[in-house]
């Protein structure tokens, strides 16, 4: 099952295809009577350094896609090809447990609640020392040593790491659970909406701590957010999920400015823009709401909430195909629709 | 809104509400004023702690304990009530006495935020519905199930007649927001108190639901106050603004001077660190050093002054600003970079 993936772009990440399914159960016998598709045949790669962006609604599959490549569950099917650091290349998808052991060093998480991800009865010494200690750092010295490095790294003071995380803000508390998560020196890291739970002023904190780790690191990451302002502002490319299945993939300027599915065109036009001036009042407002995963609509899974929505689209599953280089899209109508986008304006213009 | 305050359907004046807990008083509201105009908007944003939902509570007295409205009052304008005076201060009515009770879900209605906890899942969304238009309004049983049924399809939620023996727990999040906007509207509201109406909902639900309110203020002419932390949703709804920061108001005004001139170091600072979708490139945002102090540990003087870039020793440490309206203008703001300190309240007075 060992597959090569393209060495030379620096592909670190290829996941081809990815599917789970959680099966419905029902009655005395617990017979599985349906499936939900939380993920349906995703297609992406992350090349080393990058920043990729999930963004969708709630159920769109964004969470469980980052679960699957962390092999925090198990995908149903599908593969997930790493670039190991000594160069090798792996399917995760299928390896047993026992060999995905060391590749755990190499891929990390961080978590959206800080206030329930990190244990209250461990000192942050304890937080951020365990996966240390766990891959094998056993001198009690030289553990302390590198997490007084990690705080630092992370804003927070080496003196705090006796105490607990109740006495940390939220704020804070996220730079723990992101020392953690550096501890090991991983090339992958999946952040699953890891500065939503945070106030605004500061989640601009975070967002720029996590952007200066992977200057600092070339950390790749994998950034799962259902704010799409926060996705802009981190993200090299975005890929916009809905109901399991990539509806866009394109560079992040390119999928705000020019919107190839009718999806990402609502999605761009739902966001409140914090500019009173801004007079939207053109933008068209989908109608219904989120297509149950469970029992998915025929054809395109938008199309009962598609303004544009032809025949076709009812009865065909549309295919992501590259629209323009970089660029994808799953449309039947890509090629004779005109969406609208935002605008870019300069920030410091305004 | 200096000049048309006595047309404000509602005031808020210098509210105090403090939660005396075992570990000392939390002070959620620290002298708080706001004025809402009939048929505006009223945006209130701040960050979590500043006070901003303990206002809405406040104004309609369902305090969580042991919270208490320890000054200040909250001038209700009746225009129901012929000319004159006919303003009633809320705070000195009794929480579960008759006035109270009739202002509350009859004269203004709120509209909480997490729509699956405040609707009472054993009874169904029709029947919630018509118990309170049969208790604000003098309806039978019948008619009050005819005007909830309208009132859904005023509302948007599809099928009225089965929706209506339905469980909340069987609507989605968005039918859910908007069965409990068609219960607070039930009563023809003059004032309509949203906490957070949005903040459990997707995007392109939020995008429905704003659509929706701010549609039922045009043809119901009702004030709302749009409490919310997404300056987003405050841009493209509210028509003034009050920026909240630890139980203060630091400052207030027409949405378009807030979010264009913003005077105070915190709105600022808050307004230039939203990721904005709009922003080309992606630079660093400029952030609001440090977080917000434990309820605790108030910083004496300015509350802002341990985060703010402008901090003038002495001045701000030492001295309370006051709430002023800047000159020839209607936003008010409480920074002494815009006025000196001079015969202002010092710390010791205040505490």
């Amino acid at each position: 099952m060992i597959d090569s993936i393209p060495e030379m772009d620096g592909t670190i990440l290829e996941v081809r295809n990815l599917t789970k399914h959680f099966p419905i159960k029902r009655g005395l016998l617990k017979r599985t009577v349906g499936a939900v598709k939380a993920v349906d045949d995703v297609s992406f790669n992350l090349k080393q350094g990058e920043t990729l962006g999930l963004v969708g609604e709630s159920g769109c599959g964004k969470t469980t896609t980052s679960r699957c490549i962390l092999r925090a569950i198990d995908p149903t099917s599908g593969e997930i090809m790493f670039r190991t650091a000594d160069g090798q290349a792996v399917n995760v998808a299928t390896l047993p447990n026992r060999e995905m052991r060391p590749l755990r060093r190499e891929m990390q998480m961080i978590f959206q609640d800080p206030f329930s991800s990190l244990n209250s009865r461990m000192s942050l010494l304890d937080i951020v020392g365990e996966p240390l200690l766990v891959h094998g750092m056993t001198d009690g010295d030289e553990r302390q040593e590198r997490v007084a490095e990690l705080l630092r790294l992370v804003g927070l003071r080496p003196e705090y790491m006796q105490r607990y995380p109740h006495a940390f803000s939220g704020g804070e508390r996220q730079r723990i659970g992101i020392a953690r998560a550096l501890a090991l020196h991983p090339r992958l890291v999946v952040a699953d909406e890891p500065v939503s739970a945070l106030d605004v002023s500061v989640q601009a904190q975070v967002i720029n701590l996590l952007m200066d780790l992977q200057d600092e690191f070339e950390l790749t990451y994998l950034f799962v957010a259902h704010d799409i302002s926060v996705v802009k502002q981190i993200s090299d490319r975005v890929a916009v999920l809905y109901v399991g299945k990539i509806v866009e993939l394109a560079d992040t300027a390119e999928l705000f400015t020019k919107p190839r599915h009718p999806y990402s065109e609502a999605l761009l036009a739902a966001v409140p823009v914090a500019d009173p001036r801004l007079h939207r009042e053109d933008r068209k407002l989908l109608e219904g709401e989120v297509a149950n995963p469970a029992n998915p609509p025929s054809g395109c899974y938008f199309h009962p909430r598609c303004p544009y929505v032809q025949d076709v689209c009812r009865t065909e599953t549309p295919v992501l195909s590259e629209v323009s280089p970089g660029h994808f899209a799953s449309c039947h109508r890509v090629q004779d629709l005109e969406l609208t986008g935002i605008a870019q304006v300069d920030r410091k213009s305004t | 809104m200096t000049e048309t305050q006595s047309s404000a359907v509602l005031s808020v004046k210098d509210l105090m509400v403090h939660y005396p807990t075992d570990e000392g008083v939390v002070k959620a509201l620290d002298g708080v004023s706001l004025d809402i105009q009939p048929g505006q908007t009223l945006g209130v944003v701040g960050e979590s702690g500043c006070g901003k939902s303990t206002i809405g509570r406040a104004i309609l007295q369902i305090l969580d304990k042991p919270g208490q409205i320890v000054g200040g009052e909250i001038l209700w304008n009746d225009p129901e009530k012929g000319s004159g005076s006919s303003q009633v201060d809320l705070t000195v009515q009794e929480p579960n006495g008759p006035e109270m009770r009739a202002i509350r879900g009859g004269d203004i209605a709120l509209v909480f935020q997490e729509p699956m906890t405040s609707f009472s899942p054993i009874h169904t969304i029709g029947n919630q519905m018509s118990e309170a238009i049969t208790l604000h309004q003098d309806k039978t049983a019948a008619e009050a199930k005819e005007w909830s049924m309208e009132l859904m399809n005023m509302v948007g939620i599809p099928n009225p007649p089965q929706r209506f023996d339905e469980y909340s727990y069987q609507l989605s999040g968005g039918l859910r927001q908007r069965a409990m906007i068609a219960m607070a509207i039930s009563c023809d509201p003059k004032l309509l108190i949203a906490d957070e109406p949005t903040t459990a909902l997707d995007v392109t639900t939020q995008a429905q639901i704003l659509d929706l309110l701010r549609g039922l203020q045009e043809t119901n002419k009702m004030a709302i106050m749009l409490i919310t932390h997404n300056l987003g949703v405050i841009a493209e709804m509210a028509d003034d603004v009050v920026v909240m920061y630890l139980g203060r108001a630091v400052e207030s005004g027409p949405v378009d001077d807030i979010f264009h001139q913003p005077k105070h170091p915190y709105s600022k600072g808050l307004l230039e660190s939203i990721p904005s979708v709009q922003a080309s490139g992606h630079e660093r945002l400029p952030s609001i050093a440090g977080s917000i102090p434990h309820p605790f540990n108030r910083p004496s003087g300015c509350t802002f002054r341990p985060r703010c870039p402008s901090f003038m020793s002495g001045v701000c440490d030492m001295n309370v600003p006051q709430y002023l309206t800047l000159d020839g203008g209607q936003q008010k703001v409480s920074c002494f970079l815009h006025h000196s300190p001079s015969g202002v309240e010092e710390v010791s007075s205040h505490d």
